[in-house]
């Protein structure tokens, strides 16, 4: 099996697979329970949470943990529009969004948000003229990721969370920073929001959190008891936040250096495949060489993809979450139908061996040739 | 071009003898303070400066040190002609925010050209040329800019922030802090801090009565007063349930909690004679809760022959809060879990109590016994200012 979808989900390491199974046996207590089990569980939980806001140098109730990033974004941008719909009902976000944030600003505008979308230039990053154009007194919400879940191209969020508070300094600025996290150095202080899932960096599915910092407030979408954090009520999944929490620790380590080696896979995939005439590489300078997006124009990518699958090499077309569509953000960044709707996506881990990608090299090769046959 | 973290000092700089004292003292903290950065310091009776890049982060870590009445932000230049100190004084101020301003310069190198009024005249009026709309004021600037003109460099710093004042702990002897997990208690510990008195804490366990949380509060609490202590704050946690209950079996109601405190302070003085302490410390304030009235708390410091120090005596409860909301200890202090003062607490306690009574009830139990036995029983926390991570295995 060689697996190439790591931008869809990562396995899980054994190593927090295994904090994950002791913390189940050794730690069942409720850490909202004032006995002794639950006070071993509480400081844990603490711990835990210590350990990912030590990660990111922020404070540990700017943390709220939810079930995914959806999650993480609905809270955000849904909680924000309830708070301050009074101040604003205008919110701006990019093109180039993960699927999630679309929805969500379809439901705002049922409800008599106005959305607004931002451009961005060939190289996929903001078209910062026209975002400052776009913010407006009643702007209250920008959301922007902070990497691009089909090119992997990286915005620079520092420059625009200036621009944002310098137009309108009341403005929050949230960033889908899912992709990004694990594979890039990122800060958290450069937004006022963003989220953040365990599932892409080697941690268990089901968990992932929202930076909220200390001075935005937020209006619940949930209601209920027993947590110190009243964005989140309820029994904390402690073993999932446990998991989370090392698989963050374990993700941050040699950032720099897992970095650079998914940079020499990519390269060596570019390089091969370039000299198809009929494959466009969709990538920028501004793209992180763990995702690798391709337009494969003269064969369907669907088609594609399930031959690799036959032989046991896994890649996606989109993203996961929303095959089948024609993708948003390489029209977004090439302009061109076609190519937008023949993409398929190579992601990268430090775990993928040279070897790896010889075998899925000339596999791919076989598949293509097989396929373009029968389109001629 | 060097980064340094000027530190102006506090009271200690009218201290003349045992100047000395209380730098260095104000050094080994800042030391321990900075554990893990790189940084170097030099100090004189004037200022300390601490070399360092990592500036931002070395600021918000002395901003936790008491004996620091300024934390200014400077840089040092090997350079030293006019023209350079002029353009390196105008890149230091042109971002900051202000509409007036003052030049100071001192110079300890004599022999440097002109004045020290002629050259901070000459620096300010290249800056009134080169940054629009703003204005000199030599009496209340918004900043002012000093200029120090050293033998080989020099040193320019504009804008501080501001200190927490006090004198360096462990100037000033060691105090003993009933810690309660109140609001009160943790910030009378900070202010003896403050006036340079390394505490250590009492807290008077009381299970099953109370919670292990409890406990574990008054810990959270230590771990939060460590960070101005010298980085450990070591707490005597005490059993005093037989004691408590032989109160309540044997004492009228009314009286439960004067004998109760009396008994805390007996045991309060008896650990000071144990660990060199000169003084108990806690968050009474007149006129709180009955024990506080000054009848009480004269029949209660009655049991005890050494000083009290009731640092919070006069504050109001808003202004307790609000010091604890500053110090970050409210949010820890406001946790549902009871302490042994509150539980069984009378419902009509006496506000007026007679010291020749309070010493008649203590011949009904064999005090001196259990008091004994407490402190002998009693453990000794060490709280450091950092949590100990105890799941380093797991995480």
């Amino acid at each position: 099996m060689i697996y190439l979808d790591y931008s869809a989900t990562t396995p899980i390491s054994l190593e927090v697979l295994d904090t994950m199974n002791r913390t189940y046996k050794e730690y069942i207590g409720n850490p909202n329970s004032i006995n002794a089990l639950g006070i071993k569980s509480n400081e844990l939980l603490h711990s835990a949470i210590k350990q990912i806001a030590d990660l990111f140098n922020i404070l540990e109730n700017e943390i709220t943990f939810t079930s995914s990033s959806t999650e993480s974004n609905n809270l955000a941008i849904i909680g924000t529009a309830l708070k301050y719909y009074k101040k604003g009902k205008h919110i701006i976000v990019s093109r180039l969004e993960h699927p999630s944030i679309y929805s969500i600003c379809d439901y705002l505008k049922t409800i008599g948000f106005e959305i607004d979308y931002v451009n961005n230039d060939k190289e996929g990053l903001i078209d910062f003229e026209h975002l400052r154009t776009l913010i407006r007194k009643d702007t209250i919400l920008v959301s922007i990721c902070a990497v691009n879940s089909e090119t992997g191209v990286r915005q620079p969020l520092k420059m625009i969370r200036q621009i944002i508070k310098k137009v309108n300094a009341f403005t929050i600025f949230h960033s889908d920073m899912t992709q990004a996290i694990g594979k890039t150095t990122i800060s958290l202080h450069d937004v006022d929001l963003a989220s953040i899932s365990s599932h892409k960096i080697y941690g268990p599915k089901g968990i992932a959190m929202l930076y909220k910092a200390s001075d935005i407030k937020l209006t619940p979408l949930i209601y209920g008891s027993g947590s110190s954090n009243e964005l989140k009520p309820g029994t904390p999944a402690l073993p999932l936040i446990v998991g989370f929490s090392k698989a963050l620790r374990l993700a941050n380590e040699d950032l720099e250096k897992k970095e650079k080696y998914i940079s020499l896979l990519n390269d060596r995939i570019c390089t091969r495949l370039k000299k198809y005439y009929n494959i466009k590489i969709n990538k920028t300078r501004y793209s992180i060489p763990h995702i690798l997006n391709i337009s494969v124009m003269d064969v369907m990518p669907e088609t594609l993809m399930h031959a690799l699958d036959k032989e046991g090499v896994y890649v996606s077309t989109n993203t996961a979450c929303s095959s089948g569509e024609i993708s948003k953000a390489i029209l977004a960044i090439y302009g061109d139908q076609k190519r937008a709707k023949h993409t398929i996506r190579i992601s990268l881990s430090s775990m993928t061996t040279t070897g790896e990608v010889t075998q899925f090299l000339e596999i791919f090769d076989k598949c293509y040739a097989s396929l373009k046959v029968l389109v001629k | 071009m060097k980064r340094v973290v000027i530190i102006k000092y506090g009271e200690l700089s009218t201290k003349s003898d045992n100047i000395n004292f209380f730098l260095k003292t104000l050094k080994n903290n800042v030391d321990k303070k900075l554990e893990g950065f790189n940084y170097e310091i030099k100090y004189d009776h004037g200022r300390m400066l601490i070399f360092t890049e990592d500036v931002l982060q070395v600021k918000n870590k002395l901003q936790e040190v008491f004996g620091i009445h300024e934390i200014c932000d400077g840089y040092l230049y090997e350079e030293r002609s006019l023209e350079s100190i002029k353009t390196n004084v105008l890149n230091i101020i042109k971002d900051l925010e202000f509409n007036t301003f003052k030049i100071t310069v001192k110079r300890s190198d004599k022999n440097y050209m002109g004045t020290s009024i002629t050259i901070a005249t000459d620096i300010g009026a290249y800056v009134l040329k080169n940054i629009p709309n703003i204005k000199v004021d030599v009496t209340s600037p918004d900043i002012n800019v000093i200029v120090e003109i050293r033998l080989n460099e020099v040193l320019i710093y504009a804008k501080g922030i501001p200190g927490l004042g006090g004198y360096p702990v462990s100037t000033l002897g060691k105090g003993l802090l009933m810690l309660s997990g109140g609001i009160d208690s943790p910030v009378a510990g900070y202010l003896a801090i403050k006036r340079g008195v390394k505490i250590e804490a009492v807290y008077f366990d009381s299970p099953p009565h109370t919670s292990p949380m409890a406990l574990k509060k008054v810990e959270d609490l230590a771990r939060v007063l460590a960070k101005y202590n010298g980085g450990e704050v070591k707490i005597h946690v005490v059993c005093f349930t037989k004691i408590q209950e032989e109160i309540i079996k044997n004492i009228p109601k009314n009286y439960l909690i004067t004998m109760m405190r009396r008994m805390m302070y007996r045991i309060s003085a008896l650990i000071c004679g144990s660990i060199n302490a000169h003084a108990i410390i806690n968050g009474e304030s007149i006129g709180q809760v009955a024990s506080q009235t000054l009848k009480s708390m004269q029949v209660i410091n009655e049991a005890v022959k050494m000083p009290v120090l009731r640092p919070l005596c006069t504050y109001d409860k808003l202004e307790i809060i609000e010091l604890s909301k500053k110090i970050g200890t409210y949010d820890i202090s406001i946790r549902p879990y009871e302490d042994c003062c509150t539980i069984f607490v009378p419902e009509h306690p006496v506000i007026n109590p007679d010291v020749n009574l309070a010493h008649e009830y203590e011949t009904l139990v064999d005090f001196d016994s259990l008091v004994y036995e407490a402190i002998k029983g009693r453990t000794i926390l060490h709280i450091k200012d950092h949590k100990e991570n105890n799941f380093s295995d797991l995480l």
